[in-house]
């Protein structure tokens, strides 16, 4: 399946509610509404033409307009890639979790709650992961963020 | 004098007194000896953060061979002399450093590997997470610069440690 061929695919059966990046990867990138997400990921992970059963990585972006959450997903089946993102407003600071699909998600969503306070929503398991136990300096992968110990590299 | 060129007659000689008289005796001072007995066998703790700990492993490894300089890898503090610090040490890190350092047994040594271990290295700058220098938590004797150094560079430094234990007094131990 081409990426011009699993675009399309995606999108007969997502009709106007995804919108695709243009780009000149090899691998098409897609942006999902919020309230899709977990009903997208149950589909590309379900549906027989993708299998796109492994979650390779998810990471947490802060574009100082708002937050984004980045997917990348594959299938070993059909040697697909596939990469997509939902937005997510800094006033609406929350997203659905995936982990009843893909089980590796949670460490991924427990380190994007910590890192930048993006609330998970259904997780079972959010706690204290990545950063010093006693931490009360607030979310560092934040782009205003201050911290206390933090010497800023001086301007050239 | 060996026993088969012992010819009839003559007196028998001990082999101890033999020994003795070929001057295989040594005077010396007992702080000397104790001292070159401990810098000629510098264990080390087998305690690696980051990429340093690679550059240590090649010094251990049969090329460089850490072990002609008397010094093993040991996987417990409790047994170790030299703390090796091979990499980064982020704040999560520092109270596990200290306790460790705190286990080893006097007298203890600290050689501090690497720009990460001396003073933050490339994370010095916009970084919530790594400590700025691990002499911070704890006191270190020897610093080898480099990002990671040079096995040369890491030999060079636990002969320096060897060199400050030899100028060591017995008295000093009960100081530190």
């Amino acid at each position: 399946m081409t990426k011009q061929e699993l675009t399309s695919y995606i999108q007969e059966k997502f009709s106007g509610e995804i919108q695709v990046i243009e780009n000149d990867q090899k691998e098409p990138y897609l942006i999902i509404q919020p309230k899709d997400l977990h009903r997208f990921c149950r589909f590309i992970y379900d549906d027989t033409r993708l299998l796109l059963t492994f979650l390779m990585n998810m990471s947490g972006v802060d574009t100082k307009e708002r937050f984004e959450v980045v997917y990348n997903v594959c299938s070993y089946r059909y040697k697909l890639r596939l990469y997509f993102k939902i937005l997510i407003p800094y006033d609406k600071a929350e997203f659905d979790t995936i982990r009843d699909i893909w089980p590796v998600a949670d460490w991924f969503e427990r380190e994007i709650w910590e890192l930048f306070g993006v609330n998970v929503n259904g997780h079972p398991n959010l706690k204290r992961f990545l950063l010093p136990d006693d931490w009360d300096q607030g979310y560092p992968m934040r782009k205003d963020w201050q911290g206390r110990d933090v010497i800023t590299l001086p301007e050239r | 004098m060996g026993l088969d060129e012992q010819k009839p007659g003559e007196e028998k000689v001990p082999i101890y007194n033999e020994k003795l008289a070929d001057g295989n005796l040594i005077l010396t001072q007992a702080n000397k000896i104790l001292t070159v007995a401990q810098a000629r066998s510098l264990w080390y703790l087998l305690f690696g953060t980051a990429c340093c700990a690679i550059e240590l492993m090649a010094t251990g490894a049969s090329r460089y061979d850490f072990d002609r300089l008397g010094m093993i890898f040991r996987a417990t503090p409790r047994q170790s002399d030299l703390m090796i610090i091979a990499g980064t040490i982020t704040y999560k890190m520092a109270p596990v450093v200290k306790r460790l350092y705190d286990q080893m047994a006097e007298p203890r040594y600290v050689l501090a590997m690497g720009g990460c271990a001396i003073g933050g290295g490339p994370f010095y700058y916009d970084s919530y997470a790594v400590l700025r220098g691990v002499d911070k938590i704890i006191p270190v004797d020897v610093y080898v610069p480099g990002c990671p150094p040079r096995p040369e560079s890491l030999l060079h430094g636990c002969l320096e440690v060897g060199k400050k234990i030899k100028q060591q007094k017995m008295t000093d131990w009960r100081k530190r």
